[in-house]
């Protein structure tokens, strides 16, 4: 490769020095992995590509998006449902209006899988080495699912009538109707998951004989038990319970009335089920009482605005100090004022109790839920002295196992009550980890894009796609005699296309493939971290036909974007070479630029707005979070006023000066160019191999996109002794930058004119597109610019050959 | 450096006083570039030449070498000879911020190569019936210029169609018994290399135009087109001494023929007009005054036509914001809007002018300000000879045969 003309004002490229072309490292298949999560991702404790599936929502793709989702979560409609949704306070969407509904947006896509036929299962398993799994939450069915499509035998070892944990027995049916959950556990099962309920271990199986039948075993218990509220009285008196048996009643069917005032105790989502179930099942009045603040109460937002709209009062700042109990009976609860104090180990600020502010409050139930514990009995004693700590089962963190040889842990037994997220991270860690363990004996876990993620802070551009606000889904309130379906409606699609759009694809990797594209020997695929290779490269290429829509972007901050380049079958974690991408982006040099909007016009990303569109003079600006850098801007900016950043060597950069020099020096050959658009480069180039078709016969010279061409630059080319032109570009449709096909016509259109005006020969301008498909069609035969063995290509006249006829000096 | 201090000299940049009277005069000062050319005449030219990163610098590419800076200055400074100059030192293939991927200098140097370009006269049909007369050889000649090549780069983006003023001229020339020659041969004029800086190229297009000329018997030259004529006329003579036909201005030619009687016009109501004057036929060549004439004559029969003047004109006009492709940006913006609003302020429909290049950017300046809404002038914008000619009494008949009758206009 020959070195990168610099031009004006133009930073190195990325390729330049990167190690892309050391030999070594095209002996086997490498990776670039982006490290890419949008904060989106970032903040989702699987990392669910949250920027990919709602940039298919936006085009409309349901079924790829609900692919996505499950690549990292196997209860898309549970999550979509009631997970807490960490990703949302991370949208950057949120420094400009308001988060994009992502919780939603997974459920709208989830809900269209309900009414299918269950899809077909796995081939069965060809592992020997048998998994057992203790406990049928979250945690344990992920696990269960990821090793049994690992190929191994799984059984799962449920106490409970139904498999589910919490999702079944704490949260209710009007978040969370038992048909999705239903639904979602029988893929698992159609997967050759065996789940034997009722089937406590520690009581009829003991411990011992089940981790004798298994290979490795996990342990994903959950905390089952409600914690006491360690007042006087409250063992003696039955209307004083803790909130999590009574839910358990309730979810199991048992909707027995509640009457009379109801106190809650606690600031959980626990304490928010149990008050809006009391709710619905006729108590009079229901109210929270919460020693801290309302921000401080650990459930979400969104729970807690329900709970108020549906008649549940908060009271805050108060600290139950004693149970007023009459004749055996519950009068109320004597609560103390709360004064906030200085933040303690949580963060949070410490309730501290005001002396003599002792006040009643009258009650006729009372539900605590202040906490939950994890229920270890089926632990032998030496067992438990061994693997437990603080009520809760040790692991390793790094490999998730317990101090038991092949015995892992995962979930609320590891975590202490925590949500459902985080079980189902848990649980792919954990199946990660058992895997390594099976097949070399070292439970490592591959680094997962957490691990290999920089912690990179995204700009928010200024003028972002779709400025309207967010769609809110529907609540149908409590309709009576019904009060246990759902309230919570789901998107239509118009709408959700509609949330989906607002979604600024924040992220590094801008997923152009141009480093796949450059390395041209086709050892390098793109993927995200963490996902398994093939079927993130074909995500990623999906996501590059979605034509408008789908922009990564770079961190604008730092102006680099990174990604790493890894051995395909790597497993030690950090191990790859690091690459950095620059990627292509366009600066606008401001008193060039005469503000005449063409730029916007052909910009399908919507990455260019006018700076003052009222101003007379006005300059535009480039948001480099949604430039994808295609350069068909530069190409038809009439000052050149619109400039690239960086130009990989080789590449045609849109001007003469970033051309290699082979192609301004020809031989009086009077050669063939032939330009292909990044897509198709490949094959063109077999085609030309193929062909015998080098230089100094042909040049072939890679675009971004054939639209970055324009006419002048053709046409000096001819003027430096270029045979012929053919222009390899996609069907208008295909073009993963919108316009670029239409731009690429209308160039040589104006090519032909141009060498028609000068008395050449028009037809030595060929163009060529090709859609999307499994083989490039790519032949210079059938275009008509054929080669010839003898001379170089159809020659039309051309300057300096030929005729003679000399000038007048 | 030694040329450009010889060019210093040449051109009286050394004598600058800095008094700033040209800075007055340059119609990019309000954007703060003082005077442009006085900007790269008093700072160290050589840096101005290449900058740093190897772009050239602003001033010089912005310079629109309109000249506005001559009219007032007291030394006499060539300023825009000197940045002339000063843009054929920089290296050989340095990119100048040429407008529209430089492909109409790509055209002019693909034509500086010694095969002459065969160009077609199809143009000459315009879909209906041509009944266009040109001659092989002869007396007088047209200078079609870059006219066909506009037509591909704008034409469709603007609806324009500037061939047509060549028609237009053709049909006058044919109106008054001028059979005029084209040329297939013909190349560009090469202004727009010249300023440029590409001083060799433009030679070569200098001297196969002049031979080709001379050997079709060309004595006369018409062109339409005030940016050709101030090359042919003045810079010709120094590239190729040994032709030197008359050249004059369609708008010139025009005034003549209309005091001699020759050209009648119908009489239509044109209503209210103003002009343009082209940097390069006013104060370059000092013709102001023919396209006026042609313009008041049209006033003649009815006085339902009518020239009104916007507030700076002849040598004070305000140039249209770019000269000879060159160069354009914000400030070519501004200058054209601004222009286009004195137009509307003098009550004008039609805002009229001498130079296609004009024309153009007159007309791209309103077509954005159309694109985005915003409020651009209700102006018509039209090329003086294609006004002139819809307005000939008769459709022209070609007198018959001849010539001769130019010979004692002819040198
Ligand atoms: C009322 C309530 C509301 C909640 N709301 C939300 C919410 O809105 N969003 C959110 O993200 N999270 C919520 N959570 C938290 C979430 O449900 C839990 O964090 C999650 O279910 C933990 O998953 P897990 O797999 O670790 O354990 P669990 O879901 O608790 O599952 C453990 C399973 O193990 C079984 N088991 C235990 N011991 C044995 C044994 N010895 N033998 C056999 N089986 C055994 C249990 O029966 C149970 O089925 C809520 C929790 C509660 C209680
Ligand atoms: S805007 Fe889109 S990509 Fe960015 S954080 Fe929000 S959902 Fe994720
Ligand atoms: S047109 Fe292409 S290069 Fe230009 S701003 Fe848009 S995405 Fe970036
Ligand atoms: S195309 Fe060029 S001049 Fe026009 S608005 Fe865009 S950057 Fe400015
Ligand atoms: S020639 Fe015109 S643009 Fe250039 S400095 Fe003089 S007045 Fe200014």
């Amino acid at each position: 490769m020959t070195e990168a003309p610099s031009a004006r004002g133009r930073e190195p490229s990325w390729l330049d020095g990167a190690e892309l072309w050391v030999p070594e490292l095209q002996a086997e298949p490498y990776d670039i992995r982006a490290i890419d999560p949008s904060p989106c991702t970032q903040a989702c404790p699987a990392g669910i590509n949250v920027k990919s599936y709602v940039s298919l929502i936006a085009e409309s793709r349901f079924a790829e998006a609900l692919e996505v989702v499950r690549e990292s979560c196997p209860l898309p409609g549970i999550c979509g449902r009631i997970c807490h949704h960490p990703c949302e306070p991370a949208c950057k969407r949120s420094e400009i209006d308001e988060p994009v509904a992502i919780r939603a947006l997974k459920r709208f896509v989830a809900d269209l899988e309900l009414e299918l036929p269950l899809p077909e299962p796995p081939p069965p398993p060809d592992k020997k080495d048998r998994v057992a799994i203790i406990g049928s939450g979250p945690a344990g069915l992920t696990a269960a699912y990821d090793l049994r499509l690992a190929g191994y035998p799984v059984t799962v070892h449920e106490a409970a009538p139904e498999p589910g944990g919490m999702l079944r027995y704490g949260i209710a049916d009007y978040r969370l109707p038992v048909e999705v959950l239903d639904r979602e556990i029988a893929v698992l099962a159609r997967a050759g998951i065996e789940i034997q309920t009722d089937h406590r271990i520690g009581s009829g199986t003991e411990l011992e004989s089940l981790l004798d039948g298994c290979s490795a075993a996990l342990f994903a218990v959950g905390a089952q038990r409600g914690r006491r509220l360690g007042l006087e009285g409250e063992d003696e008196c039955c209307e004083v319970e803790d909130a999590l048996s009574f839910l358990r009643r309730v979810n199991s069917g048992d909707h027995e009335p509640v009457t009379g005032r109801v106190l809650v105790i606690g600031g959980g989502s626990t304490a928010i089920e149990a008050a809006r179930a009391a709710l619905r099942l006729g108590a009079e009045s229901v109210e929270i009482v919460y020693r801290r603040a309302r921000a401080e109460m650990p459930a979400d937002e969104e729970e807690k605005e329900i709970a108020e709209e549906e008649g549940i009062g908060l009271r805050l700042l108060s600290a139950p100090a004693r149970l007023v109990i009459r004749d055996g009976g519950l009068e109320g609860l004597e609560c103390l004022r709360v004064a906030l104090g200085e933040p303690d180990a949580s963060g949070r600020r410490r309730p501290n109790p005001i002396p003599g502010s002792e006040f009643v409050l009258a009650a006729d139930r009372i539900f605590a839920a202040i906490g939950q514990e994890a229920v270890l009995d089926f632990l032998p004693e030496d067992v438990a002295a061994r693997v437990a700590e603080r009520g809760l089962i040790r692991v390793d963190p790094t490999t998730t196992m317990t101090a038991l040889h092949g015995v892992f842990a995962a979930g609320d037994v590891v975590s202490g009550p925590s949500t459902v997220i985080d079980a189902i991270a848990a649980g792919h860690r954990a199946a990660a980890a058992m895997r390594h363990f099976l097949e070399d004996g070292r439970p490592l876990i591959e680094a997962d894009s957490k691990g290999l993620a920089e912690a990179v802070e995204y700009e928010v551009p200024a003028a972002p796609p779709a400025l309207a606000g967010r769609r809110r889904p529907v609540h149908s309130g409590i309709v009576s005699g019904r009060e246990f379906d759902e309230v919570e409606l789901a998107f239509t699609p118009e709408a959700a296309v509609a949330e989906a759009q607002r979604c600024m694809r924040c992220g590094p990797c801008s997923e152009c493939l141009i480093c796949a594209a450059s390395c041209g020997r086709r050892h390098i695929t793109l993927r995200s971290a963490g996902v398994e290779p093939g079927r993130q490269s074909e995500r990623f290429a999906a996501l590059l036909r979605a034509p408008a829509r789908v922009a990564g972007s770079l961190d604008s901050r730092s102006g680099r974007a990174v990604a790493r380049l890894l051995p395909a079958h790597d497993v030690e974690p950090g191990a790859g070479l690091e690459v950095e991408l620059a990627p292509n982006r366009i600066s606008i040099e401001e008193d060039y630029c005469r503000g005449c909007s063409r730029c916007i016009e052909v910009c399908a990303f919507e990455a260019i707005h006018l700076v003052d569109p009222k101003a007379a003079e006005t300059a535009v600006r480039v948001e480099p979070a949604l430039c994808r850098g295609c350069n068909l801007c530069v190409a038809v900016c009439p000052t050149d006023a619109a400039v690239p950043t960086t130009v990989a060597p080789g590449w045609w950069g849109t001007r003469l000066e970033d051309l290699y020099p082979p192609l301004l020096a020809f031989s009086s050959e009077s050669p063939l160019v032939v330009f292909a658009c990044q897509r198709r480069v490949e094959s063109v180039r077999q085609a030309l191999d193929r062909d015998r078709l080098e230089p100094p016969l042909a040049h072939l010279v890679p675009v971004r996109c054939a639209g970055q061409l324009d006419a002048g630059a053709l046409l000096e080319l001819y003027r430096h002794g270029a045979g012929g032109f053919v222009v390899a570009g996609c069907l208008s449709g295909s073009c993963r930058y919108g316009f670029g096909p239409q731009l690429a016509a209308e160039q040589l259109l104006r090519m032909r004119k141009l060498l028609a005006a000068l008395g050449a020969d028009p037809d030595c301008v060929a163009g060529d597109w090709a859609g999307e498909g499994d083989t490039d069609p790519f032949d210079l035969r059938v275009l008509g610019i054929a080669p010839d063995s003898s001379t170089a290509v159809r020659r039309p006249g051309r300057p300096g050959q030929g005729d003679q006829e000399s000038c007048a000096s | 450096m030694r040329e450009l201090a010889n060019l210093r000299k040449e051109t009286h940049a050394a004598l600058c006083l800095a008094c700033g009277k040209c800075s007055t005069m340059c119609p990019l000062s309000p954007s703060g570039w003082f005077s442009a050319a006085r900007m790269v005449a008093i700072r160290d030219p050589e840096s101005e030449i290449v900058r740093e990163d190897g772009g050239q610098a602003h001033s010089l590419d912005a310079c629109l070498t309109c000249g506005s800076c001559e009219v007032r200055c007291p030394e006499g400074v060539h300023f825009v000879d000197f940045v002339r100059g000063v843009r054929a030192l920089a290296p050989a293939g340095q990119r100048r911020s040429c407008p529209h991927g430089e492909m109409l200098q790509s055209a002019a140097r693909v034509m500086a190569g010694k095969k002459a370009p065969q160009r077609d006269f199809a143009w000459l049909e315009n879909g209906q019936e041509n009944d266009l007369e040109i001659a092989e050889e002869g007396e007088v000649a047209l200078f079609v210029g870059c006219l066909p090549f506009y037509d591909i780069l704008f034409g469709r983006e603007l609806g324009l169609e500037t061939v047509e003023i060549a028609r237009a001229a053709i049909r006058i020339l044919n109106h008054v018994g001028i059979r005029p020659v084209l040329l297939s041969e013909e190349r560009c004029c090469g202004h727009d290399l010249l300023w440029n800086g590409e001083q060799e190229a433009f030679e070569a297009l200098a001297g196969a135009n002049a031979a080709a000329f001379e050997a079709r018997g060309v004595r006369h030259i018409v062109t339409t087109c005030a940016e050709c004529c101030r090359t042919w006329r003045l810079d010709y003579p120094e590239a190729a001494p040994d032709y030197q036909p008359k050249i004059q201005h369609m708008s010139e030619f025009m005034a003549e023929k209309i005091e001699a009687g020759e050209i009648q016009w119908r009489g239509e109501a044109l209503g209210t007009m103003t002009f343009q004057d082209p940097c390069r036929l006013g104060r370059h060549l000092g013709v102001t005054d023919a396209p006026r004439r042609v313009l008041a004559s049209f006033g003649d029969g009815t006085g339902e036509s009518r020239l009104v003047e916007m507030g700076k004109v002849g040598v004070d006009a305000q140039c249209c914001g770019t000269s000879g492709f060159i160069h354009c940006d914000a400030n070519s913006k501004r200058l054209q809007s601004e222009r286009l609003r004195s137009a509307a302020a003098t009550g004008a429909d039609t805002l009229v002018t001498a130079c296609p290049k004009c024309l153009i950017h007159f007309r791209c300046a309103q077509s954005e300000d159309r694109r985005r809404h915003r409020e651009t002038p209700d102006l018509g914008v039209m090329d003086l000879t294609v006004l002139a000619a819809a307005a000939l009494d008769r459709p022209a008949p070609l007198a018959t045969e001849t010539t001769t009758h130019l010979e004692g206009d002819a040198l």
